[in-house]
């Protein structure tokens, strides 16, 4: 196969006369999966953007199916098979599991839709993937990590031959994601040319033939994936050498700071208890549906609880509301960002400083001088790049910036207990990093008690000081100091 | 290049929201002031500022809401009844009553308004649709479809303490609160929060619904205060006088740059939008321009005012 299915050459791209290409090349084979790594702002996305007519490109070539291009616009690419699958979810939250799947191209005539015939080949797809998904049910009621399994079958029943997925597992369970793969390896037997876009490592050379690694704009760096190195991917992302994926070191903590005790709500997880240290962080390690982000759910009251008790700081908590949660000191960092966690429309500084407005005003009226204050405060000790300072929107920050702010919230509001899940979802190697010194440290110096639910093994390794371990609602297993490794953990949960 | 001057760059290069709506303004007074001998006239901004105050009063807690991302139809209908309460009462009883009982009234709707969105949960756009139809059925019921007049009662709508009308006085009065609650109050900052994303305003321990409940009762009773100051202005109510005061409101707000999603908006903006209704009025008038041609422009200004900040957001988030 000479033929390749993609080639971009010499690629630029300037906004606001600011490049953020310069002159990147790229090739896809037919069948052949290229992993594309490098931190946020690498221009990635820029790229991925440019191969499907998002956007234009400033000047070079792109050759798609031996059709050479100077513009490519979103049908084109379309036209042409180029799919993407995107990291947020692209799909109808109230229509059914098989109309999602054949959105907009659902089978039927003269514009009626055939349902019998949708639904049986939405089950066809559903089993090709090896995933248990009723048809029926509402997209919107499944989990994240099943609503983007919907968003893949989707582009496999579009017919694509050019498949971009930009951080697809970054919502999946481990099984989900060995099933991913599986599927990809069956598209690449027909012939489809995958562009990879991942912050996992570990994936790389599971599932990729290539792997290129951009850096500020340029290709730095076009390997093959089988005999690539660690070491070489990440200095070649990062520019510099990086610290050994290794555990932190340990800290000896004492003093009950979060005490659940038989915590249980309803079939989610039931019979939970768990002491934390003041100072303390300590992982929840699960798959999707295990029940370990519903778990600190429902200590923040947003899910009901149907029995057992919480302490904070030795003081009885009933977990009512995330109102009252908030005001007991305790802070909740939601998976999902963009629905639950950040203001779009509003400044970084005000989503830094909205829970802990009531501390900055006085008869009710907020400095806003305090929050520009509060936001340079953090934005140092948290590496937040915002380029227009505190009035910056923050829907403009790449993920890992919006993380930090978000972070930067409850540590300004001062809480005790601190509840995060899926902290580094969507956040790139760079980022991530900051983000595990910045809690674990800010953990020693304030002495909160941080509780932290993933289903991301590396997660687990490089920020818990204790890791238990989640299956079907009830914890399994502990691991503490150095006997948390990535091959104890998974083999526990699942 | 240092970051100062990055940061500077990026600042000159934002366009402000109310950039547009000022340019037109602007257009439009220079227009009117060249076009019309009689506009430019300290006689006549007075006669603009008290045909804006009835609906100024209602747009300044209409932003509030807008902000928050709900919208409040029944302010209209309200002001009537309101105004059909004064007639009865201050012709039975004193102005003083009148005045009590249409703020009671105000009161109370803005409670079942409050209730209905955020205890039952019903959208606000079709509850306060289903008020604006109930209530003026019952403005109508109340004077038996007809004008009533009243005595005595002018100084509301007509009086000029230090030469300036006041309506004027009560809308500056209400604004300067509006503006400075919005912007420096953390009830205003929770509006925009609430707007922007309810979801996250509830996880971050927002007291969504106490703050739109009190919203609601808010703009219900300037509704009832615009209402009472419209039928002292008038000297007689008439349930027909506030007709499409809710679209003017909502023109105005949306044309400061008020999303009707919510999340965005400001006291300024709404007062600029309202300022430019009331000059294109008052401008068309003295061009001897027929009435229903303010209609026509003024909706055609909406459409346009919409139209444009939708196209500054796309250009804003191309660049960035």
């Amino acid at each position: 196969m000479n033929v390749d299915l993609a080639q971009l050459k010499d690629i630029r791209k300037s906004f606001n006369g600011v490049e953020v290409l310069h002159g990147v090349d790229l090739t896809l084979a037919p069948g052949e999966v290229l992993a594309l790594l490098g931190e946020n702002g690498a221009g990635k996305s820029t790229l991925v953007k440019i191969l499907a007519g998002d956007i234009p490109p400033t000047s070079g070539s792109i050759t798609i199916a031996d059709t050479e291009l100077a513009r490519l616009d979103v049908y084109q690419a379309r036209q042409l098979g180029v799919r993407m699958i995107f990291q947020e979810l692209n799909d109808a939250p109230s229509l059914s599991v098989a109309e999602n799947i054949f959105l907009g191209q659902w089978p039927g005539s003269k514009g009626f839709v055939a349902w019998g015939d949708m639904r049986e080949k939405a089950r066809e797809i559903l089993k090709r993937l090896e995933v248990d998904i009723d048809v029926d049910a509402q997209a919107g009621s499944l989990r994240v990590g099943e609503r983007q399994i919907l968003e893949i079958a989707r582009a496999l029943t579009q017919n694509a031959k050019i498949l971009v997925l930009d951080e697809p597992t970054a919502a999946l369970s481990n099984a989900e994601v060995e099933r991913l793969f599986i599927v990809m390896d069956q598209l690449k037997k027909q012939g489809v040319g995958m562009i990879y876009i991942t912050h996992r490592l570990d994936e790389v050379s599971r599932v990729a033939d290539r792997v290129q690694v951009l850096r500020d704009g340029n290709s730095v760096l076009t390997v093959d994936a089988k005999g690539a190195q660690r070491e070489v991917l990440v200095t070649a992302m990062l520019g510099h050498e990086a610290l050994k994926n290794a555990r932190p070191a340990a800290v000896t903590t004492s003093g009950n700071g979060l005490e659940i005790k038989n915590f249980s709500s309803g079939d989610d997880f039931n019979d939970v208890s768990m002491t934390i240290n003041a100072g303390e962080v300590v992982c929840l390690f699960g798959k999707i549906g295990s029940g370990s982000s519903e778990v600190l759910e429902s200590i923040y009251g947003l899910r009901p609880v149907t029995g057992g008790s919480v302490h904070i700081f030795g003081k009885e908590f009933k977990p009512k509301s995330p109102q009252e949660s908030s005001s007991s000191g305790i802070g909740y960092l939601p998976a999902d960002r963009q629905r639950l966690g950040s203001f779009a429309s509003r400044s970084v500084a005000e989503n830094l400083a909205v829970a802990s407005w009531k501390a900055m005003s006085r008869l009710g009226f907020v400095d806003a001088g305090n929050e520009v204050k509060a936001f340079s405060r953090w934005s140092d000790a948290l590496k937040i790049s915002a380029r227009r300072g505190p009035t910056q929107e923050i829907a403009t920050l790449s993920g890992g910036n919006q993380q930090k702010v978000l972070l930067g919230r409850w540590f300004e509001a001062k809480v005790q207990v601190l509840l995060l899940v899926e902290p580094t979802r969507g956040v790139d190697v760079g980022a991530r990093r900051d983000i595990y010194d910045i809690i674990r440290r800010q953990a020693k110096e304030s002495g909160m008690a941080v509780l932290v639910a993933t289903s991301d093994y590396e997660e687990v390794v490089l920020l818990a000081d204790r890791a238990l371990v989640m299956s079907r609602g009830k914890i399994v297993s502990e691991f503490t100091g150095n006997s948390v490794d990535a091959n104890s953990l998974i083999s526990a949960a699942s | 290049m240092s970051k100062t001057t990055e940061v500077e760059k990026d600042k000159k290069r934002s366009i402000p929201a109310s950039a547009p709506l000022m340019a037109f303004f602007v257009g439009l007074f220079i227009y009117f002031s060249v076009a019309s001998e009689y506009f430019f006239d300290i006689e006549n901004f007075r006669n603009i500022a008290v045909a804006l105050a009835v609906t100024g009063i209602v747009c300044i807690p209409g932003t509030l809401l807008m902000i928050a991302g709900q919208v409040d139809l029944s302010v209209g209908s309200a002001a009537a009844v309101s105004g059909m309460i004064m007639a009865n009462m201050v012709n039975k009883h004193s102005i003083a009553v009148g005045l009590a009982v249409a703020l009671v009234f105000g009161l109370t709707l803005g409670i079942i308004n409050g209730f209905l969105v955020t205890v039952v949960g019903v959208n606000s756009l079709i509850t306060t649709l289903g008020g604006l139809a109930t209530l003026y059925g019952i403005a109508l019921l109340i004077g038996n479809g007809q004008t009533v007049m009243m005595r005595n009662f002018e100084w509301l709508g007509t009086s000029q303490p230090w030469g300036v009308p006041l309506p004027v006085l009560i809308f500056t009065v209400i604004a300067i609160m509006g503006a400075v609650s919005l912007r420096k109050s953390t009830y205003g900052r929770s509006l925009y929060a609430i707007g922007s994303n309810p979801n996250a305003a509830r996880v971050v321990g927002i007291r969504s619904n106490r703050l739109l409940f009190i919203t609601f009762v808010l703009s219900s009773v300037g509704a009832a205060l615009a209402g009472a100051v419209l039928s002292s202005q008038l000297s007689a109510a008439d349930p027909n006088a506030a007709r499409g005061l809710e679209l003017e409101v909502i023109t105005a707000i949306v044309l400061g740059g008020a999303s009707l999603a919510g999340g965005r908006g400001s006291m300024f903006g709404t007062i600029l939008g309202l300022c430019t209704i009331g000059i294109l009025n008052n401008g068309l008038i003295l061009l001897d321009v027929p009435t229903f041609w303010q209609r026509v422009a003024q909706g055609l200004m909406l459409i346009i005012a919409v139209s444009f900040d939708s196209l500054r957001q796309k250009l804003n988030n191309q660049r960035s």
